[in-house]
């Protein structure tokens, strides 16, 4: 029994550092200075009689005079002529999709409140992460541009476009070049429209640019069979998956899909029928990934094009020119297993590679044709239209502004002036261009520098469509009418190009009758049409995987890849970075959106920040401690960030998060973290992310707004995980079943719960910390952002929290909590669990019992209420609370000047959820179970006249969930998903030897580790 | 006159003015007024410049004839009317439509003739007095002659004081005014008896102590309030004489949490025809707020979006933003009457709070009402229930777990 095995947040809580055990101590960083009041003469000062007279007259006075003002007045405007398919209070589902996406939009009374994955959805099956989550709430962002702008001042449509138009035809005279840079686009009527007007302008051209490319994969895959596309990847059919520094579960290609795919082989259902899927990670950093691996060999970026080599090696028995061994024995030893384990896995095995590395990426297409995944696990003729980016096109275009070629740039979607790594060429190029438009929602690093702003509307303001992968198109209708002055890029671009189809609407029907409906097997016509509206996709039959084989020489591929490790081998002193980009923030698009700045970033459990991930033996022998800030230089830029300390941290590397630093995103964007981008560079036709970086300390030191040891456990056994092999063994392995814990007396009078009994369940192994459930449960519950200062002081607001677990990669091996930290080794050897925490509806709760005015009761389906007009704010509750889920509202959030910067204001008032009241100041607030949506649902049935059925009822977190780890239903139901799932042998309770009972079942996670490294 | 009117037309009209007008009121009024143009034109002035009375017969009887034939005449009164065709009449005979000629001609005349002095009347009632001043004037004759009886009162006494005391001097008055009254005298020994002192300081502050906590339960409490609407609308006449169903207007009550308030276009499915009470002359002020707010112009049924302004009513029924209450839960599936909580809203002239919307008032009504479980499918699985049923027990909401916080505060 691995009991023993200790599990920790961060340093300070396995180290027991004495400022840690104080802070914890309290319930709240910061108590309240009663103490001082007691000691320090506080008492026996005295205070006049007649000053305490005057205060207290002057407070009566006070408040009944605040208490006399009359009731105010409300208005109560009904609609003029009300739309038929509104009904105040009843909430509408439409149709769209992000980023290729099926979602559903929830709108109540006209106003997009919720973003929902539609169930049908063929990539993530109605699941969506934070990203998708949270981009409701920047459709009210009042930082958007409120109408069109030449010159840096306000202008009119009419007046732009006549200014544009003369401009164009000029240029179009003068035989200039006009270029329209974009990222991807994948829809097919904007690409139509584009066609349209290079059609008018013929000396357009269009690029491509994505600030994190994928042009490795892209090439490589021209290279290889002559397709330039990104293939589509099958997690769900590979046995073993082996990964070089992809993190395709947080941030790679289509991690929604990917978390969706990769849980199918190691969720409840396949452990019952004995099968899990084999991950191995090789990275330098972290990652979300690397984090849920079963083994994760830590490999230097300089070393992991040598372990391809050595691995198509051992995999293929030759040996390419100039093989080299691997001076990391660690990972040399591993090579050798997993090439084993994937050769032994044939047809269902998978290796990615996060590079962007053309010949690296080359090779890894040698390795998995090998391996037969072309047609199992990778699918080319079914590829994804995700990512199109093509660097060299975009630094050509760069290079031509510069040669002062370029007389007109239309910018779509992109801000090169922010994420381009030589943003001083680009800069320095768009100077000396005529006429620069930017179709940019918000005056952006680069809008910001164009001569034109063509505000475009916002996704849920648009009619579109999109076509993520090949054979699966998605339509985007429009759920509000536009917020501000602002008129859709694609029709601008077909008024300027003069189409012959006035209205982008109407070119969308047209692209959609004349072949898309056909493709989905749809009438053409409205009928069709109104089909695609209901369903939201259309999807044409797949065509078949075919099998690729590899013939190309890969000398100088190897020759190469082993030319590039050698650049970025950092020698003494000096450390190899590597770039990456956080679950939160991705590449910084959405930097200003408030909801993904405070959900702490999966690993680092960091908010509102980017920082230096540095292994612990590293900061040790340097002398950093965490918070110290470094200047970390490398290519000729350099910025200064703090250090954090993050166990797994390959030992000479370091890790910065791209998509911070902006200093024209928006008030909660700018000024958070440092631009990273510009540590790029361009090499072998690609940018990448990898460089040599010298630190520097400058002496400053900041407190990172970490949330990793708030609500600590302080040691107590909460987590519990199994390896594979005894899971096999025993399925009960370390779950609990056999500990049996001496039982009490109840305390409490057991409570009836006749009809329902709301329980959830939660598997550990399928739950890979994204976060996602974390900003939709903000978005359904009104959950305020507090911003940084206030989440240093402990009090950030989310009601689901993701506790993230170190443990040391030991088997057997006792670690006690007395043990100092003499073995650092060990920290870079970790191995890591998530726990999702929330309110556990005790059914001997100890928040009930000691709140003195009944605020917080037991109800008989099994949930814990809180009533928040009840409550007068003792915090007890919170005191009790061995879970350490409640949350006190120090601030009046929603309606204090102090918490504006976080779009806590009118404008965003408009995203509440009507349905769930905001909290005021002072009072305790906790998960309640998405209550609202389970009265919501019973009466629905109620007016059916029907029972509840099981899943009719899905509370938030749960239904955005990517993996479905999380589980909701009624347990009084036998045949309910939720008791089916919490009769599983792995199921344990938290801190069950309380006897609080609680609501919320978890499972152990299971490790599927046979390699040792 | 209205013979003279008459014989002046051509013998082909001659018809039956009182046959006309039974006609006239089961076909014709659905869209048609003498004096006013509603969905079709006024017929008062229209049949008076019109006088070619075969021509209106043929149109009367099928007017899609006479526009398939292409007939000037009907294009123009087609094309005017928003091309909305007029139901054919085939089962009219010529003598019946005649009939309604003359009516329709007669009364008109008889309309304007009258006109002027109905004008004339309603202008004289105007100036009579208002109840208002009948009741101030009954107030002050009330006031003077209690005044009138006092005096006399005080006059009596005085007379009385004088007769009993022939040689009042002024010394004597002085010293009966400076000596203690028998009252005063009464009042000491009151003040003086510790068991009065202590009874009437109880009885006040049983008093003060009960006023105080009724008047605290009360804060926020608004029973009775009626604020001015920007609308008189009066539901005594719509929901209590006409007895149209609530959910007519407020159709969320059946299926959101919230009632709604109707949206204007509800209100003109009767009102673009209705102008006015049957029993007034003139066009409604209270509904050409309606028109206002839709910029609808009722002279030429136009709607004009430009001058669309909502109307802010005053929100009569306030629950806090804490406190969640659904319509659907309690009139859909609980079939509870709206009277119940709104009281007797088919009487109101305009409407008021009825019930105070306190918890507590929720509360007991959660405690003491039946709930509707017949025929509900969704009740069949509750054992609780069941078992409460078998033994013939009332099953409340708070049974059901109806007064737990979590029910109505999330």
């Amino acid at each position: 029994m691995d009991s023993n095995k200790k599990y920790w947040k961060g340093l300070e809580e396995l180290n027991n550092d004495p400022e840690f055990v104080e802070k914890n101590k309290h319930e709240f960083a910061e108590p309240i200075p009663i103490e001082d009041v007691l000691s320090s003469g506080g008492l026996s000062s005295k205070t006049p009689r007649r000053d305490f007279l005057k205060a207290l007259g002057f407070g009566v006075g006070a408040v009944t005079l605040a208490a006399c003002q009359k009731v105010p007045v409300h208005k109560s405007i009904p609609y003029l002529i009300k739309p038929e398919e509104v009904t105040p209070g009843i909430p509408n589902y439409y149709v769209s999709s992000y980023e290729g996406h099926a979602i559903l939009v929830k709108t109540r009374e006209g106003r997009p409140i919720k973003v929902e994955g539609n169930p049908n959805d063929l990539l993530s099956k109605g699941g969506l992460n934070a990203q998708a989550q949270a981009s409701v709430l920047d459709l009210y962002d009042y930082n958007r541009l409120k109408g069109p702008i030449r010159g840096g001042s306000d202008t009119t449509w009419e007046q732009l476009d006549g200014f544009v138009k003369n401009e164009l035809t000029a240029i179009k005279a003068g035989g200039k070049k006009i270029r329209i840079v974009s990222s991807t686009i994948h829809s097919p009527s904007t690409l139509a429209v584009i066609a349209d007007f290079i059609g008018a302008y013929p000396n357009t051209k269009h690029v491509t640019y994505d600030a994190v490319s994928y042009t490795g994969i892209i090439q490589a895959n021209q290279n290889s069979f002559g397709k330039a596309v990104i293939p589509h990847y099958n997690f769900d059919k590979a046995d073993v998956i082996v990964s070089f520094g992809a993190d395709f579960l947080g941030t790679w290609i289509s991690p929604v899909e990917f978390q969706n795919q990769y849980v199918q082989n190691r969720n409840n259902k396949s452990l019952q029928n004995k099968k899990m899927s084999r991950h191995i990670q090789f990275e330098s950093g972290m990652s979300n990934t690397g984090s849920n691996a079963d083994t994760r060999i830590l490999i230097k970026p300089s070393e992991q094009g040598v372990a391809l080599v050595n691995l198509y090696n051992e995999i293929s028995g030759t040996t390419l020119p100039g093989t080299k061994a691997l001076g990391n024995t660690n990972a040399a030893k591993a090579i050798k297993l997993v090439a084993a384990e994937l050769k032994a896995a044939k047809g269902k095995a998978l290796v990615v590679c996060g590079s962007n590395d053309v010949a690296s990426q080359v090779l890894v297409n040698a390795i998995n044709a090998q391996l037969g995944s072309y047609g199992t696990t990778i699918d080319l003729d079914n590829y994804s239209n995700q990512y199109k980016g093509n660097d060299a096109e975009f630094v050509e275009f760069v290079a031509e502004m510069n040669r002062g070629e370029v007389d007109a740039v239309l910018f779509l979607n992109t801000n090169p002036a922010y994420d381009y790594y030589a943003v001083d060429t680009f800069k320095a190029g768009l100077k000396k261009v005529r006429l620069s438009v930017s179709f940019s929602e918000r005056n952006d690093e680069t809008a910001s520098l164009c001569t034109v702003i063509a505000p475009n509307h916002y996704y849920l303001e648009s009619w579109g469509d999109g076509n993520a992968i090949e054979g699966y198109y998605t339509v985007i209708q429009p759920t509000i009418n536009p917020v501000y002055d602002t008129r859709q890029a694609e029709q601008t671009l077909l008024l300027w190009s003069d189409n012959a189809v006035k209205e982008y609407y109407t070119y969308v029907r047209n692209t959609w009758d004349k072949s898309l409906q056909a493709k989905g097997g749809l009438a053409s016509g409205l009928k069709g049409w109104e089909a695609v509206l209901q369903a939201g996709f259309v999807k044409a039959a797949a065509k078949p995987a075919g099998s690729y084989s590899f013939s190309r020489d890969l000398n100088g591929v190897a020759q190469t890849i082993l030319n590039q490790s050698g650049r970025i081998a950092a020698g003494d002193g000096k450390f190899e970075l590597e770039l990456y980009q956080n679950v939160a923030i991705r590449d910084g698009k959405r930097a200003n959106n408030p909801w993904l700045q405070e959900m702490p970033e999966p690993v680092s459990k960091v908010t509102w920040d980017n920082f230096i991930a540095m292994s612990p033996t590293d900061m040790k022998k340097l002398g950093y401690s965490q918070g110290d800030i470094a200047t970390i230089e490398a290519h000729g830029y350099s910025v200064a960030l703090p250090i954090l300390l993050q166990p797994g941290q390959a030992q000479g590397t370091v890790s910065v998060a791209v998509g911070y630093g902006r200093t024209q995103g928006g008030p909660v964007a700018d000024g958070v973290g440092k631009n990273a981008f510009p540590f790029q560079i361009f090499l072998n036709g690609t940018f990448q992310g990898t460089a040599i970086a010298s630190l520097s300390k400058t002496g400053d030191v900041v407190v990172l707004a970490q949330t990793q040891t708030h609500h600590s456990f302080e040691g107590r056994d909460v987590i519990r995980d199994t390896t594979f092999k005894q899971y096999q063994k025993d399925p009960s392995s370390s779950s609990g079943e056999e500990r049996q814990h001496k039982k009490y007396a109840d305390l409490w009078d057991a409570y009836e719960r006749p009809t329902y009994d709301w329980v959830m369940a939660i598997d550990l192994n399928a739950c890979t910390g994204c976060g996602a459930c974390v900003v939709a449960c903000n978005a359904e519950n009104n959950v305020p952002v507090v911003g940084r200062d206030e989440v240093r002081r402990r009090r950030e607001m989310h009601w689901i929290r993701i506790d993230r677990y170190y443990s040391f990669n030991e088997e057997g091996k006792e670690i006690s909590e007395e043990q100092e930290i003499s073995q650092l080794k060990d920290l870079d050897n970790v191995s890591v669990v998530y726990q999702p925490m929330l309110c556990q509806h005790c059914d001997h709760a100890p928040c009930e019992t000691v709140c003195p005015v009944l605020a917080t009761v037991h109800s008989s389906e099994g949930l814990n209420h809180m009533a928040y007009n009840r409550c007068v704010g003792t915090r007890y509750c919170a005191n009790n609370c061995p879970y350490k889920v409640r949350r006190f509202n120090w601030f009046n959030y929603w309606n204090d000047a102090r918490f504006d910067n976080y779009l806590i204001n009118e404008h965003t008032h408009l995203v509440l959820n009507p349905d769930v009241v905001t909290r005021f100041r002072g009072v305790m607030e906790k998960c309640t179970m998405c209550i609202q949506r389970i009265q919501a649902g019973k009466l629905k049935a109620k007016i059916e006249k029907r029972p509840v059925a099981d899943g009719d009822i899905k509370v938030a977190c749960q239904q955005t969930c990517p993996t479905n780890a999380i589980v909701f239903g009624n347990r009084n139901d036998p045949n309910s998903e939720v008791a089916k799932a919490l009769k599983s042998e792995r199921t344990y309770y938290v801190l069950e030897e309380l006897n609080v009972q609680p609501g919320i079942g978890y499972q152990v996670k299971v490790r599927n580790t046979v390699l040792e490294a | 006159m209205a013979g003279l009117a008459i014989c002046g037309l051509t013998a082909y009209a001659q018809g039956d003015a009182s046959k006309g007008e039974a006609i006239f009121k089961a076909k014709c009024t659905a869209c048609h007024k003498l004096d006013q143009r509603v969905i079709g034109p006024a017929l008062g002035p229209t049949l008076q410049t019109e006088t070619d009375d075969k021509w209106l017969t043929k149109w009367i009887q099928n007017n899609q004839a006479l526009i398939a034939a292409k007939d000037p005449k009907a294009l123009k009164i087609y094309n005017e009317f928003n091309q909305s065709a007029m139901t054919v009449f085939g089962d009219l005979s010529d003598g019946d439509v005649a009939n309604v000629i003359a009516y329709v001609r007669t009364e008109y005349k008889k309309e304007q003739t009258a006109a002027p002095a109905a004008g004339a009347a309603t202008a004289v009632q105007e100036t009579g007095p208002s109840n208002l001043v009948v009741f101030g004037l009954i107030g002050v004759v009330i006031i003077a002659f209690i005044v009138i009886l006092v005096l006399n009162k005080v006059i009596n006494t005085l007379e009385r004081l004088v007769a009993s005391r022939p040689a009042l001097a002024p010394e004597e008055v002085a010293v009966e005014e400076a000596g203690p009254s028998k009252g005063i005298l009464l009042a000491k020994a009151l003040v003086k008896n510790k068991k009065f002192v202590f009874f009437v300081c109880l009885c006040a502050t049983i008093f003060f102590a009960s006023w105080t906590w009724v008047s605290l339960w009360n804060t926020n409490v608004h029973t009775g309030y009626q604020p001015v609407q920007p609308i008189k609308f009066p539901h005594d006449l719509h929901a209590g004489a006409m007895q149209i169903n609530c959910q007519y207007c407020h159709s969320g009550a059946y299926k959101s949490k919230n009632a709604t308030i109707p949206s204007l276009n509800i209100c003109m499915n009767c009102h673009k025809t209705i102008d006015r009470l049957s029993t007034s002359k003139t066009p409604s002020t209270e509904i050409a707020k309606i028109y206002d707010a839709l910029g609808y112009d009722p002279g030429t049924q136009k709607y004009d979006s430009t001058k669309m302004h909502p109307i802010q009513w005053v929100r009569v029924h306030n629950l806090p933003d804490l406190a969640y209450f659904n319509h659907s839960q309690h009139v859909k599936v609980q079939g509870l009457k709206c009277q119940t909580c709104h009281g007797p809203v088919e009487t109101m002239k305009e409407v008021y709070q009825y019930s105070p919307l306190t918890m507590k008032w929720c509360i007991q009504c959660h405690k003491r009402t039946e709930i509707n479980i017949k025929g509900n499918a969704y009740y069949e699985k509750m054992e609780q229930v069941h078992e409460l049923i078998r033994k013939g027990g009332k099953v409340t909401e708070a049974m059901m777990g109806g007064i737990e916080c979590g029910k109505c505060h999330y």
